[in-house]
């Protein structure tokens, strides 16, 4: 490639659509530096703050401004309304986790700066997903989200599980990368291109669907994508990770990752056949099923909330069924996946990082009956956890409940009203470990014979994150009217 | 203005509630009972200043909220919509009269948590008024969902032993009708662009009965579980038995009636089609409710669950009269709403103080107690009496005007319904003479202390009711009749449409395309 072509592929528009990517790898070059720099923790906290924000306030730019880049870099990445809103939810989830995470590993001289480091490298990542528009593109923010979260997911060294969780995330994940590189290898093989233009006209799309050899490459595909979202059958990875993973790195992982697998799989919904409709909503009510059931069971309420970012995966693949199936709103499948989204990333990053936090202060937390009494201990804490669980299982006053509003009726407007009807009735089970998590912290009292906890003042940070998701849940779930409107 | 005054002053007194010290139990319960009495101040006067003429828009709140997609070009803007009329001026004054009495009522038997107690009272009552209140679908939704929290709270804290089963079966019970209802509002609103309740009243009338008869399976399943209707009425025992008092009292008499509410204004006003072709099902469900939940009432051991399943019994007359249809059935049954809510509520509040004296509720437990607290009989008595319908009290009033008109519509089901008045009256009346009357067997039972000025002082005021409902029916029943009327003129044109299509044998669609 001579500089000259260089230049036209790396034109004004396309540093506007990449400039927020562009900032976090700066940020990520700094901070590094700022490893081996005699500087205090304070600058590469501030380093670190001032990167995602920045981020943010760049990909607002292309939210507000009316002409958006649109594909850039000879048309493989995509920088629209849309993406900049993915991108805002991925810094978003980014900086709960982060800000969790900030004496989350005080007792065990981990090396923040490095951990600050790979955190600090999965957004990039997730951002290249939600804009990709060719297969290759997405592969490579797809490991460069997966290859910091292999080890942050083993970053306790000290812990067994902690370990086995990092392994058994980078042992799976690996087979999902080989089957999404084979899957494209299968489909450039049949269209001779690895764009999603490829499917963009329907008699060029239809000519590909009938070749078997593309068909066994979606297949792929669409198997690597259900296995970073967690659908059924791919789902058995999720919760000993979830549960053995330090829990602010859980949830990135939760709130993170699984946008940015739907962000891609919003975009390349295309290279499904319609007739795939009724399949993946089949896919998403065992998902949900599977997801609700499982947790129905769980006492450890770290893996519960693994399964129901299962389930509520599950829900989300219903707004992708239903705009296959042919929603008659072009574009609603996409609002509703963004605002189940938005909501959830508040929701879940909020509930594991109040766990987190918990965790920290030494309380046995993590399990149901940690938890109990905890409405007469730590009265706010309660309350901000059971705001979260009543979002989860969509309640309203919270975002939650318009989520899961909004995604139902993309499946009822589709004329999949059974579907829909079955789903919501499985979101009934899912109240059912929600409630659980109310009842060990309001109704029932502190095991005799517990160890008093001497609870630390809780951190600032932890403070303002907590707020900020809880204040963001009530947000959309009140006056969610500015929040529709821009999605 | 008012309504959003009524509605959320409530949460402003819940907010400072919440605002008090832990400790500061005084401060708490007085904040509570004078913000409920505050609102049932500001209830009275709206009643006494609604006239039944009015346009809903004297009071009417608009606020455009949100929008979502529809199938029209421009989306459904749902509007935060808040208005009185006929169809709930009762049941917001009854909510609003109501809460100081059950705060009062609290003094006794709510100890642990008072702050805690006090913050979900008040947010209920937001919640209950809101929800007879809100004139937009989505809305509605809203505070129908809302309302299921503070009570799962209630139940769930201060309740008896099987709290927890009893809370948890409660609120997924319910959940999963509501949720099959929303649904239904899914699809309506996409379909009819628009959530206005009475833009929606005046177009789903004119749908095929088929598409009515959807929607209304998917409401009538949520509000006949909130109701309950046999066969969905296995929570609402449990629930009773273990809410304190105080949740007993306004599960009974505001929480199910909001499933009556939403009977008569969604399944009958707003789909009178699918009402007329499911008349015959929801009157059967109603008449067979009566007597299967006298007959349960009869079998109880525990005075509390005795009155929980009477209840069953009672809102079968509710229902029996709404879905009969005609004039004199739905003011019966808007009136036995009320009437349900009064008379079952002093059941309620009775028991607790009787509980809060003796720890048990088991009938044999009891016996000669009108020797020890004689003025505790005399309340007793009366509200038995006043349950069971004697004459000049107001349970008679409500279930003689839903036997009639019932009887016009379906003289079957309302002779079955009659027979569940003489149940009744024998249930009640056992019980009555198992706790009352005889030689007092049980030693504790001697030293027991009559009710003392608290008690007697928060009874007074619904026993004022009773008699005034009993006496002078018309001033209540006056203030709905044009609400009803309107209720009934649809359901006749739907009855029309039926008829005419039944004897032409033509399919319904051309019935409605004639007219």
């Amino acid at each position: 490639m001579n500089p000259q072509s260089l230049q036209t592929y790396f034109d004004g528009a396309a540093f506007v659509a990449l400039s927020p990517l562009i900032v976090i790898a700066l940020g990520l070059l700094l901070l590094l530096l700022s490893s081996v720099l005699p500087v205090g923790r304070s600058v590469s906290n501030l380093l670190m703050l001032g990167t995602l924000l920045g981020s943010a306030a760049l990909h607002a730019r292309i939210l507000a401004s009316e002409q958006v880049p649109g594909l850039v870099v000879g048309r493989s990445y995509a920088a629209d309304h849309t993406s900049a809103i993915w991108g805002i939810l991925f810094v978003l989830g980014t900086l709960i986790a982060w800000l969790y995470s900030l004496r989350y590993y005080e007792d065990e001289r981990a090396f923040q700066t490095e951990h600050d480091v790979l955190m600090l490298a999965t957004p990039l990542g997730m951002m290249l997903m939600a804009g990709a528009h060719d297969l290759i593109v997405f592969f490579i923010g797809l490991e460069l989200l997966s290859i910091p979260l292999y080890a942050l997911a083993a970053f306790r060294r000290s812990r067994t599980k902690s370990v086995e969780a990092g392994l058994k995330y980078f042992l799976l994940g690996a087979f999902g990368a080989a089957f999404f590189l084979y899957g494209s290898a299968l489909i450039y093989t049949t269209t001779g291109s690895i764009s999603l233009d490829a499917f963009a006209d329907d008699a060029r799309r239809s000519a590909i669907l009938g070749e078997p050899l593309a068909l066994a490459g979606i297949a792929l595909v669409a198997a690597s994508v259900f296995f970073k979202i967690s659908a059924f059958p791919f789902h058995l990875w999720v919760p000993d990770v979830y549960e053995g993973s330090p829990t602010p790195v859980t949830a990135l992982m939760a709130t993170g990752t699984k946008a940015a697998a739907f962000a891609f799989l919003m975009n390349a919904a295309v290279i499904l056949p319609h007739s795939a409709a009724n399949s993946v909503a089949l896919i998403a009510l065992l998902t949900m099923a599977a997801g609700n059931f499982a947790a129905l069971v769980q006492t450890d309420v770290k893996r519960m909330l693994a399964y129901s970012g299962i389930a509520h995966a599950g829900t989300l693949l219903l707004a992708v069924a239903g705009s296959l199936a042919g929603d008659p709103k072009a574009g609603a499948a996409l609002e509703a996946s963004l605002f189940y989204m938005g909501a959830y990333v508040a929701t879940a990053g909020g509930a594991f990082g109040l766990l987190a936090l918990l965790e920290r202060d030494g309380e046995h937390t993590t399990t149901l009956d940690g938890l109990r009494g905890l409405g007469q201990r730590r009265p706010v804490i309660a309350a901000a956890l059971t705001l979260f669980m009543l979002s989860l299982g969509g309640i309203p006053a919270t975002g939650g409940f318009l989520g899961k509003y909004l995604v139902f009726s993309v499946a009822v407007r589709a004329d999949m009203t059974i579907y829909a009807a079955l789903g919501v009735l499985l979101s009934v089970v899912a109240l059912g470990y929600y409630l659980r998590v109310v009842i060990a912290m309001w109704m029932q009292s502190q095991p005799e014979g517990s160890p008093s906890v001497d609870s630390k003042p809780v951190a600032l940070a932890a403070t303002f994150a907590s707020a900020v998701c809880a204040a963001l849940v009530l947000w959309m779930g009140i006056l969610p009217r500015w929040f529709l409107d821009t999605m | 203005m008012q309504l959003v005054l009524l509605t959320f002053l409530p949460l402003v007194g819940a907010l400072l509630v919440l605002l008090t010290p832990k400790g500061a139990e005084k401060a708490q319960r007085a904040i509570a009972l004078i913000t409920t009495l505050a609102v049932a101040a500001l209830g009275i006067v709206l009643y006494a200043g609604y006239e039944p003429g009015f346009d809903v828009s004297r009071y009417l709140i608009e606020v455009p909220w949100f929008t979502l997609p529809s199938s029209y070009d421009a989306p459904t803007l749902v509007y935060f919509r808040l208005g009185l009329d006929g169809l709930s001026i009762l049941m917001v004054t009854l909510t609003a009269l109501l809460m100081p009495v059950v705060i009062l009522s609290t003094w006794g038997h709510v100890e642990k948590r008072v702050k805690e107690f006090m913050v979900w009272m008040l947010v209920m009552q937001t919640g209950m008024l809101g929800t007879f209140l809100a004139l937009d679908l989505v809305l509605f939704y809203f505070f129908w969902e809302i309302s299921l929290i503070p009570l799962y709270f209630l139940v769930g804290i201060w309740g008896g032993e099987r709290r927890l089963y009893a809370t948890v079966k409660f609120f997924l019970y319910t959940l999963a009708g509501s949720l099959i209802m929303m649904i239904a509002i899914i699809a309506i609103l996409y379909e009819r662009g628009t959530s206005n309740v009475y833009d929606l009243v005046n177009q789903l009338c004119r749908e095929p009965v088929e598409q009515q008869l959807w929607y209304f399976a998917a409401f009538a399943l949520a509000f006949g579980i909130k109701v309950p209707i046999l066969p969905f009425h296995t929570w609402l025992p449990d629930a009773h038995t273990e809410a304190p008092t105080s949740g007993s009292v306004v599960l009974a008499g505001v929480l199910l009636k909001m499933g009556t509410y939403g009977l008569l204004r969604f399944c009958i006003h707003m789909l009178p089609g699918a009402a007329v072709a499911a008349q015959p099902v929801m009157m059967a469900l109603g008449a067979i409710g009566i007597v299967y939940g006298a007959l349960l009432a009869w079998a109880q051991t525990d005075l509390k669950r005795l009155i929980a399943c009477s209840s069953v019994s009672h809102l079968g007359y509710v229902v029996l009269g709404l879905f009969a249809l005609t004039p004199a059935g739905l003011s019966g049954g808007m009136l036995q709403m009320v009437n349900h809510g009064i008379s079952t509520g002093l059941l309620f509040l009775l028991v607790g103080m009787i509980y809060e004296r003796r720890h048990t509720r088991a009938l044999e437990q009891f016996g000669g107690i009108a020797t020890v607290m004689p003025v505790f009989a005399l309340f007793w008595v009366f509200t038995v009496l006043s349950s069971v319908g004697l004459p000049g009290l107001n349970g008679f009033v409500g279930e003689y005007l839903i036997l009639l008109g019932s009887f016009q519509s379906a003289p079957l089901w309302s002779v079955i319904g009659l027979s569940g008045v003489i149940f009744g009256a024998v249930y009640l009346l056992m019980a009555t003479r198992k706790v009352l009357f005889g030689s007092v067997t049980i030693p504790a039972n001697r030293t027991l202390a009559d009710l003392n000025g608290r008690e007697i002082a928060l009874m007074l005021p619904l026993v004022a009711l009773a008699i005034w409902i009993g006496v002078r029916p018309t001033d209540f029943t006056r203030k709905a009749e044009p609400g009803l009327a309107l209720v009934s003129q649809r359901v006749l044109e739907a009855q029309q449409v039926r008829t005419a299509s039944l004897t032409n044998e033509s399919p319904l669609t051309e019935g409605v395309a004639a007219r």
